[in-house]
């Protein structure tokens, strides 16, 4: 009789590595086989995943199709179950995923528009955060100004694609053809912000400059070395923009 | 996420309310599952329903499905349901998902918290799916000390849901009615009794429904969940019923309800459909089905009263 996490992880062999052996010899057959029973556990935990997927990553469903979606969900699902119940969390990597998935090779955006996908819907999801108070911004000295690192709003995101991945997934969702048959793969790439504000989750493009130094600054980062990266910007006037949009909510001082 | 580790345990909590002291009760009406479909036309047209049930794993700690949730609790009463926290894994409860529960708790103030008799998660992995637990002492054990210490850590009674199941395991021991009466009465829980899974599993295993129910304690029962379910052949003539859903509730179902009400009395009564869901009317059509059962087993109960 095998121990509670003993049959457990048999379960787990069964429903995720395809491996009913060990599992179904516990199962009561009772007129159907244990195979037959555990595959009716499988299809749900195969089908619950690739919906939530599908929820994460509408655009590249679309661009794909439902049969094509679920070939490339159920061995991404298998190499990498969830960690958690909150599915909306689920999927991080299925872009890397994507990218070395062999029958997508010809959709060579594909994996640009699925990291688009995730952080779309990060900013879904994000916590509420209050942007900083620039009062507080205002009594850092002056001589400390370049070790400013910045906490970004949890909504944010940048996304960089060799394709324009941002007016693909527009056209995509809003099942514009007109849209998709104007997309020129050869527009070169896109440097994106993605955050949610009053009126919803928005896809911004940036100058390539201007989107280097927000990632910098994104990752906390002190604001003298984001400068240092880009000297052919106008600092001053693209952190008061970014400021003003909200798009970070504290700050401390940190030297390197 | 953190692992799943008897390390992290949540501290015990003076013991959770008695019976009956949940704040601002759901009423022994009929309510109806809200999805994400169904959120804007709810806010918009304020439907006449007395409750909504929601997922509690669809709302992560903030963001758009959150603020419509916080919308339409202020004009209905919540109850979470919760599909994830496994309350029959062997590994132990994960400390971040009963904390995460708690979070959403505070924010949404819930009539009622439910869960599960099954387990879902195992070495950290969420396998998506209510999994059959076997019906030993070492699982009713487990599950007993689960119950505790989530009532513990959400300092409240939480409500446990019979499940639909496609499998029994050679090694159990203890009809499943009785493993649910048994954690029930070890740990003050309160019972969600899901008639459409009564029925799906009595199908599918050769039980007797009717003796199902009644080997439930009136009692424990905090709500009742009814559903649509599908039928899958498996050839040979050989079927399983399959808990999906996906449609309205058959006329067994609502038949083997009408048993469960005249031996619970009214109990709030969910609606549920999760699958190839319909507009929002034919949600209230079925909630209203139910809520005519309900109003009849009370007219029922002051009939016996005034005799």
């Amino acid at each position: 009789m095998p121990t509670l996490l003993e049959l457990q992880r048999a379960v787990y062999r069964s429903l995720v590595a395809g491996d009913d052996g060990p599992c179904a010899a516990h199962v009561v057959a009772d007129g159907i086989a244990g195979e037959a029973r555990l595959n009716i556990y499988r299809n749900t935990f195969i089908g619950n995943l690739t919906t939530a997927l599908q929820r994460v990553y509408p655009a590249v469903h679309r661009l794909v199709g439902g049969p094509f979606f679920e070939s490339a969900a159920r061995p991404f699902i298998e190499a990498q179950p969830p960690q958690s119940a909150w599915l909306d969390e689920y999927g991080v990597d299925f872009s890397e995923f994507l990218a070395g998935f062999a029958p997508a090779a010809s959709l060579p955006y594909l994996p640009g528009v699925a990291r688009l996908e995730w952080a779309v819907n990060n900013a879904l999801h994000a916590i509420d955060a209050t942007p900083l108070d620039l009062s507080l911004l205002a009594a850092v000295d002056a001589a400390d100004h370049g070790h400013i690192a910045f906490v970004p709003h949890p909504s944010v995101g940048l996304v960089t694609a060799d394709h324009p991945v941002d007016t693909i997934w527009r056209a995509v969702l809003s099942q514009d053809d007109t849209a998709m048959a104007a997309i020129d793969l050869a527009a070169g790439p896109v440097w994106l912000i993605v955050e949610r504000n009053a009126s919803g989750v928005e896809v911004l493009r940036l100058p390539a400059p201007e989107w280097r130094f927000m990632s910098t600054l994104c990752v906390s980062r002190p604001l003298q070395e984001a400068i240092d990266a880009g000297p052919e910007i106008d600092a001053a006037s693209v952190l008061a923009s970014n400021l003003a949009a909200g798009r970070f909510i504290r700050f401390k001082l940190r030297s390197s | 996420m953190a692992s799943p580790s008897t390390d992290h345990r949540p501290r015990l909590h003076p013991p959770p309310a008695p019976i009956g002291a949940e704040r601002g009760a759901i009423p022994a009406l009929a309510g109806i599952g809200l999805r994400f479909p169904h959120h804007t036309a709810v806010l918009e047209t304020r439907p006449e329903i007395a409750w909504l049930e929601v997922h509690t794993e669809n709302y992560t700690d903030g963001g758009q499905p959150l603020a419509y949730l916080e919308a339409i609790r202020t004009h209905y009463p919540i109850s979470l349901h919760g599909v994830g926290l496994s309350l029959g894994s062997a590994e132990g409860l994960n400390a971040l998902h009963l904390e995460r529960i708690l979070q959403t708790a505070e924010r949404v103030e819930p009539a009622l918290v439910s869960e599960h008799l099954s387990w879902s998660v195992v070495d950290g992995r969420y396998l998506a799916d209510l999994l059959p637990l076997p019906m030993t002492e070492e699982a009713l054990d487990m599950v007993c000390r689960h119950v505790d210490q989530t009532q513990a850590y959400l300092r409240r009674r939480i409500l446990v849901e019979n499940p639909s199941t496609y499998l029994r395991w050679r090694h159990s021991t203890i009809p499943e009615w009785e493993f649910l009466a048994a954690v029930t009465g070890r740990t003050g829980c309160g019972i969600l009794c899901d008639v459409n899974n009564i029925y799906v599993s009595a199908a599918n295993h050769g039980w007797d429904p009717s003796a199902y129910l009644a080997a439930l304690p009136p009692a424990a029962i905090g709500e009742i969940h009814l559903a649509g379910h599908s039928v899958r052949e498996l050839g040979n003539g050989r079927v399983l019923r399959i808990d999906d859903h996906g449609s309205r509730v058959i006329p067994v179902v609502w038949a083997l309800y009408a048993k469960a009400l005249a031996r619970f009395g009214a109990v709030p009564t969910l609606i549920e459909w999760d699958t190839d869901i319909p507009a929002l009317e034919v949600l209230l059509g079925e909630a209203s089905r139910a809520a005519m059962l309900l109003q009849e087993i009370r007219e029922g109960d002051r009939d016996a009263d005034a005799a």
